[in-house]
């Protein structure tokens, strides 16, 4: 609920923020430990209209009212350009710090959001995984519970966090959580029974409430000393907050994102819409990649970007595009050699439902991810299977 | 997110139980017997079909007995009257607002093509010509999203008061199923005549309420059926209605769903009623789940509704919702056959359902965690309160928590269950409680204070205006690092006012004024607490007779010995005795401290 003294937090931010412009980077000595965010830009983002192949007649012949000409792109190489709005991670690319993975997807592919996201959160498809593989490579790279380990920031849970020994920590704006309760109310209201009743969602309850006490002291403590002075854009879409609790030296080794409300399903009257999606999605991970410099994480933290399907080769009757199948991933940070990875898929040779027909399991990439970055030789048992990492890292 | 692997692993059920052939149904549905019938069971069977109740409550159904208590609720038999006034509609829509341009390039593009838009003329001369169009963009966007705050607000309140709860619980259930937006549908008029129909038809026959939903206004905008037309159709409504409102997923092909969608085409609404044109209907041949025929929405409707996965995926979600998260295959067997059998009316499913051992068993009672509309509700109804209190605010502190009536966070509506509970979201219930027991004086109502995302932004051009800039220099971005004074300072020595043919921050803001005008406020009257009364009333001498009352009256589940002496000793401290009645005028404040920790206790959040 908005309050005045979330108003006051806000203006108390921004005015620390102005008084201190000079900006002497706050070094932290907490961890030299890798750490992977994942962000997921959720309704389907439009891959063909995010890195085009501008080099390709067929594109035009596929899009001819939304595609984009060379000169609206910000142009990579003599195939490749980006949409307008992806300024950002285009400095990105120009710094070598950007990795594009071509024609991304998985056999079979589902068009349906809700099962082609639970594909990409489980990393098993059709296999109705209870986890997800960010909360699977947790258990990996710490079997033992551990507060505040994994990070997903967002009003609800995702699968893809869901793991057999963390107890993910969910929130959403930091100055909210925080229980607030009268000083001689707090030593009653953080004893929580923690022995087995045989009703397992009481259970449930009690281990939440339990972890939630000290998780929330450590992110709000982060959240309240964190003052930046570097522009996230219009829409952070929460990577400052990832910011803050790097700086503050929190234990969390992965953090999980969404872009909110399905905001990439561009079915209708796509252009300008999706190039200011990409604008936010696109200035929030150039100005999380520039704020780690500053608190000097920059070499340990690498971003991956991912859309639960791409969407259909041609436009369609209403200037959008509707649901598809292989996209382009992402890979972002210091310690990523750039450039262009995997097959591009060809635009001539579509599938019986006129999509792109893909050429990377999506799962090589969290193998890169994993293995590449993470923790060498952990990706098979995440992922339940062996799959090729690209050679983005080292 | 959880909600994909329960739809998934749902799936997968689904296919067993469709092979499982004949089935029998269980003993688990045979009807429990009146000797089985108590007090515990009256109250679970009032949180479930309804939003809960206060003791006094509880005992009368008790004393019913269990099938005239379940048709009290399922029936309305011997319920008293519905008398509770219908919305009051502040008045904010004119013709000219119909129909509503998708988005303000295409209102503004519209009004240069064509001299008007949304009932107002190009202005004949002078600077920024379509500003009061754009205004009157701005203006509708917000008073609609005010209203249906209003909206919701008063269906709160018929949760609160019905007598017939289940009719709210019924549409509450089927917003979240046939989950439509207010975000894009962008009408509140819509909205409101959608929950009527699910407040009207949701205990009624599910083929009568899936035709309307198909052919209602707010679906139709949700879904795109605008845009669905011959020679160009639009898969987004013939995709969800399998996926997320008949059959789930596995069950049909992309080739269906394309099919069906042709069948679709041409529906679409003017103004709020449903409307098909024949001239964008497609009406040839189309393969729908193996059969050939001209078939138009309704035949595919039908041809859903027989196939197997539907009456299995219905059965099976009402009995989440109602009973608990899991359920055997044996069992969604028996539900699906027990749907088909009724020819899918609602109101004798759910009365079988209320009157089985399965619901009563020890595996559904006290296991459900409540959403959070229901965790409002059925506390309000808990205390007896006879009003929806208009602090803490119903719409900001369910969204808080996750539940945003009219605002669902995708059309596959709500996940329930463990995805209610975060560290955070748990933490942010017991905050309500607070805000309950000691309402918070910082509280500002944002149905008159323009808050985020582009309040701050509205706050802005409003001083900067009252302060003398002019229109471009008050609509300014406010620079980071600079002070609204100093800005505007230099911003007005440098620039003037500049010729444009609107301002679209301008827009907003008028917009906003023009809203707040018009949209009526929302009351902001505490909720009236007097926990005194109610303990003095029920002879409470004793700090454990205190607890085991509070105990009483809100939980589901008994409290531990160890919880409920913590309890007891923090009142105790609190009164500072532990003599209840000789403290008898110095009761109020130790108890709303322990409402407080009563309710922000994990044990709460049960139901």
């Amino acid at each position: 609920m908005t309050t005045r003294r979330h108003f006051i937090k806000r203006g108390a931010a921004v005015g620390a923020a102005a008084l201190t412009s000079a900006f002497v980077p706050r070094l932290r000595a907490a961890g030299d430990e890798r750490i992977l965010v994942v962000f997921e830009l959720s309704g389907g983002n439009d891959g063909l209209n995010t890195i085009v192949p501008y080099a390709d007649d067929t594109y035009y012949r596929l899009r001819p009212r939304i595609g984009l000409k060379r000169d609206e792109l910000l142009v990579l190489d003599e195939h490749y350009g980006m949409n307008p709005g992806l300024a950002g991670m285009h400095r990105l690319w120009n710094d070598g710090n950007l990795a594009v993975v071509h024609g991304c997807g998985y056999e079979h592919p589902s068009y349906s959001h809700f099962t082609s996201m639970a594909y990409w959160h489980t990393a098993s498809p059709n296999s109705g995984d209870a986890y997800g593989w960010v909360g699977r490579l947790a258990d990996a790279l710490e079997p033992e519970p551990r507060t505040n380990f994994l990070i997903n920031i967002d009003s609800a849970q995702s699968l893809a966090v869901n793991s057999r020994v963390h107890t993910p920590v969910v929130f959403d704006e930091p100055e909210r959580f925080q229980r607030l309760a009268l000083a001689r109310e707090r030593e009653v209201l953080e004893r929580v029974a923690t022995n087995a009743s045989g009703n397992p969602a009481r259970d449930y309850l009690n281990m939440v409430a339990a972890s939630a006490n000290e998780a929330s002291t450590q992110v709000r403590e982060a959240w309240r000393d964190y003052h930046s002075p570097v522009d996230y854009g219009l829409l952070p879409a929460q990577l400052d907050k990832v910011a803050a609790c790097v700086s503050a030296g929190l234990p969390a080794r992965l953090y999980y994102l969404a872009f909110r409300n399905n905001a990439f399903d561009t079915h209708v009257q796509q252009r300008d819409l999706h190039q200011r999606l990409l604008t936010y999605a696109s200035d929030a991970v150039a100005g999380f990649l520039a704020d780690l410099e500053r608190i000097g994480a920059a070499d340990r933290v690498v971003v991956l970007m991912f859309s639960e399907f791409g969407r259909r080769a041609g436009e369609n009757t209403n200037l959008g595009t509707d649901h598809g199948t292989a996209n382009v991933m992402f890979l972002a940070g210091k310690s990523v050699r750039g450039g262009h990875y995997g097959t591009p898929p060809d635009l001539t040779e579509l599938d019986d439902t006129d999509n792109l027909r893909h050429t990377t399991d999506f799962r090589r990439v969290y193998a890169t991810a994993i293995d590449g970055w993470m923790q060498p030789g952990a990706s098979e048992t995440v992922l339940k299977g062996r799959f090729e990492p690209f050679p983005v890292f080292g | 997110m959880v909600r994909y692997l329960a739809a998934w692993g749902f799936a997968l059920l689904l296919g067993a139980a469709a092979r499982a052939g004949e089935h029998t149904a269980p003993a688990a549905l045979a009807p429990i017997a009146d000797s089985a019938w108590s007090r515990a069971h009256a109250a679970h069977l009032l949180g479930r079909a309804g939003f809960g109740g206060t003791p006094r409550e509880i005992d009368r159904l008790a004393a019913l007995g269990p099938r005239a208590a379940v048709r009290r609720l399922v029936r309305f038999e011997g319920a008293a009257a519905d008398t509770l006034p219908p919305f009051e509609h502040s008045g904010i829509f004119d013709e000219g607002l119909d129909p509503f341009p998708p988005s303000r390039p295409a209102t503004t593009k519209l009004a240069t093509e064509t001299g008007e838009a949304l009932g107002i003329k190009v202005r004949t001369g002078g600077n920024r010509p379509l500003q009061p169009i754009v205004n009157k963009f701005f203006y509708w966007l917000r008073a609609s999203r005010l209203e249906t705050d209003r909206v919701t607000q008063w269906w709160a309140e018929r949760m609160l008061r019905s007598p017939r709860p289940l009719e709210e619980k019924m549409a509450l259930f089927w917003h979240g199923h046939f989950a439509t937006s207010e975000d894009k549908v962008r009408d509140y008029r819509k909205m409101l005549q959608q929950l009527e129909l699910f407040q009207r038809a949701g205990l009624g026959n599910f083929r009568t309420l899936l035709v309307a939903v198909a052919q209602d206004p707010a679906m139709l905008a949700y879904l795109d059926a605008g845009v669905n037309v011959k020679g160009s159709p639009n898969e987004n409504f013939a995709r969800e209605i399998m996926e997320l409102f008949t059959m789930g997923v596995g069950n049909y092909s992309e080739h269906d769903i394309r099919e069906a969608a042709r069948a679709f085409t041409g529906w679409n609404f003017v103004g709020t009623e449903f409307h098909v044109d024949p001239a964008k209907h497609d009406d040839g041949p189309k393969t729908f789940l193996g059969e050939t025929g001209n078939f138009d929405g309704v035949d595919i409707i039908d041809r859903i509704l027989a196939h197997p996965a539907t009456p299995a995926f219905i059965a099976t979600k009402l009995y989440r919702f109602f009973v608990r998260e899991d359920l055997a295959p044996t069992l969604q067997a028996a539900l699906a056959d027990e749907l088909v059998a009724l020819d899918y009316e609602l109101a004798p499913f759910l009365e079988k359902l209320f009157l089985s051992r399965d619901f009563y068993a020890d595996a559904s009672r006290g296991t459900r965690i409540k959403s959070p509309v229901e965790f409002v509700i059925s506390t309000y109804r808990r205390l007896g309160l006879t009003n929806l209190p208009g602090a803490p605010d119903f719409n900001l502190v369910t969204g808080a928590l996750g539940q945003r009536l009219m605002h669902p966070p995708t059309v596959a509506g709500w996940s329930y269950g463990r995805s209610w509970i975060t560290p955070s979201l748990l933490i942010e219930r017991g905050n309500f409680a607070l805000d309950l027991a000691f309402p918070d004086i910082e509280f500002i109502p944002e149905d008159r204070y323009p808050v985020y995302p582009t309040g701050e932004e509205i706050r802005a051009v409003h001083r900067r205006l009252r302060a003398g800039a002019d229109m471009t220099t008050a609509t300014r971005p406010v620079e980071a690092g600079m002070s609204e004074e100093s800005g505007m300072m230099t911003a007005m020595s440098n620039q003037v006012d500049r010729e444009e043919a609107f301002n679209t921050r301008y827009g907003s803001y008028r917009g906003w004024q023009m809203a707040i005008e018009r949209v009526k406020p929302i009351e902001r009257d505490l909720a009236p607490l007097d926990l005194t009364h109610m303990v003095l009333k029920a002879e409470l001498a004793t700090p454990l007779a205190v607890v085991d009352h509070f105990a009483h009256r809100f939980l589901s589940v008994p409290l531990t010995e160890d919880t409920r002496r913590l309890l007891a000793a923090a009142f105790e401290r609190e009164l500072g005795s532990a003599d209840v009645l000789a403290n008898a005028t110095s009761l109020e404040e130790p108890l709303r401290v322990l409402l407080h920790l009563v309710l922000s206790r994990p044990e709460y959040q049960l139901g």
